[in-house]
């Protein structure tokens, strides 16, 4: 349930300062596997980075909270789902790409059974009617989940009309005229980067292409 | 629903089968601020391009990518499944399988080097200007798949004035999603949500 984060896990994990214990000696693989593993069947239901937040740093103290928070940013700063970032970054902390591999391996492996196997029961079982019935309605609860993401984090940019225009122009060149994200990003992401490229007291770098 | 009927890009088609593969990999990489930023690209490329769904179905698996435990963004595989349904369960399962795989692999590699190489890179003007820059077209993105979703989930009012009270209720309290899927179901099987 990434798009459902827990409420914010960088704010309660700040909030709660780090425990003083030392740190215990790094996980092996099949640990760093055991542990993600825990992390996603304690966040049935939701609330997996704080889950991952208490379980690594608290209960087996495999990183500080300071590392912890900086791999969340790493997490949501690159591409890919939110939590499996954040496992892979913590595996490939210890291990390299093994590591991350195992710790991937532990965070999805019963998830993605489940998930395959309610795949198998809806293909199955979705053309009769009763299961369509409530699928109708656990579709237009979902639908209304998709809707909540963009205001959720709406508010940070408020006082930034910039930014403002720059999310209408990429929802009008997506949703009016169905602009594919690929070439959406390409070409919006460097005007984007070059209107934010940080003003530091040296001449300013070189902007890439159009904009500022 | 009318569904103009496509032709099903079959997976027996190796050149069909790499060059879905390819959409997966390339995908990837342009999954800003998580996963829910390519919802639209997987109805695209499920339900227009390669005719593996019908939008209801994508719908479908949507919600139920939601329900289930674990990150969301494993939609993937039933997406991957319903593309080999017709070849059979078996083969849907591998396709599932593939398909979660090729959709995570390059962000999964790429997010090794970063973890290992951070220190050097966070620093760095265009680390700075990636983060800035990047939120805002994030924000216009994840707008426009709401927008989607609720166009290819909602076709009566009901419909929408449930999918509008959940979307004020998940910005206003922290109350698990679960339980508004839930009574949601219920209200769909008691006949007063339809589509």
């Amino acid at each position: 349930m990434a798009s459902s984060p827990p409420p914010s896990a960088t704010a309660s994990p700040s909030a709660t300062p780090p425990p003083a214990a030392p740190p215990a000696p790094p996980p092996s693989l099949a640990e760093l596997f055991l542990g993600m593993q825990q992390v996603a069947l304690s966040s049935f239901g939701g609330g997996l980075s704080a889950w991952s937040q208490r379980i690594v740093v608290e209960n087996r103290r495999w990183m500080s909270n300071e590392d912890f928070i900086t791999g969340l940013t790493v997490a949501r700063l690159f591409p890919g789902p939110n939590q499996i970032n954040m496992a892979v970054y913590i595996g490939a902390r210890f291990h390299g790409l093994v590591g991350a591999m195992a710790a991937l391996a532990g965070m999805l492996l019963l998830p993605f059974s489940v998930l395959l196997l309610i795949g198998l029961a809806y293909f199955y079982l979705h053309l009769v009617l009763a299961v369509d019935r409530v699928l109708a309605g656990v579709v237009a609860a979902a639908a209304g989940m998709a809707l909540s993401m963009g205001f959720k984090i709406l508010g940070e940019y408020r006082r930034d009309p910039l930014a403002l225009l720059l999310a209408a122009v990429s929802f009008v060149a997506m949703d009016v005229f169905h602009v594919r994200l690929i070439p959406l990003v390409l070409v919006l992401g460097p005007i984007a980067m070059a209107l934010y490229w940080p003003r530091s007291p040296r001449p300013p770098a070189p902007a890439p292409g159009l904009g500022s | 629903m009318i569904v103009v009927a496509c032709q099903p890009a079959s997976l027996t088609d190796l050149a069909n089968l790499a060059a879905v593969i390819w959409d997966f990999l390339s995908l990837s990489l342009f999954s800003l601020g998580g996963g829910n930023t390519l919802l639209a690209e997987y109805h695209h490329l499920s339900v227009d391009k390669y005719c593996w769904l019908t939008s209801r179905q994508f719908a479908d698996i949507y919600a139920l990518a939601e329900a289930a435990p674990g990150p969301s963004s494993m939609i993937v595989g039933l997406l991957g499944m319903g593309a080999a349904w017709r070849e059979g369960p078996i083969w849907g399962l591998l396709s599932g399988v593939a398909a979660e795989v090729a959709i995570l692999l390059p962000s999964t590699l790429l997010m090794v080097a970063a973890a290992l190489g951070w220190n050097r890179f966070k620093d760095s003007p265009f680390r700075v200007a990636f983060e800035r820059g990047l939120g805002p077209i994030t924000l216009g993105i994840l707008f426009g798949v709401g927008v989607k979703i609720l166009r290819t989930a909602d076709q009566d009012l009901p419909a929408l004035l449930v999918s509008l009270l959940v979307c004020a209720l998940m910005l206003c309290t922290r109350i698990s999603p679960l339980w508004f899927m839930a009574v949601a179901g219920v209200l769909g099987g008691l006949g007063l949500i339809n589509r």
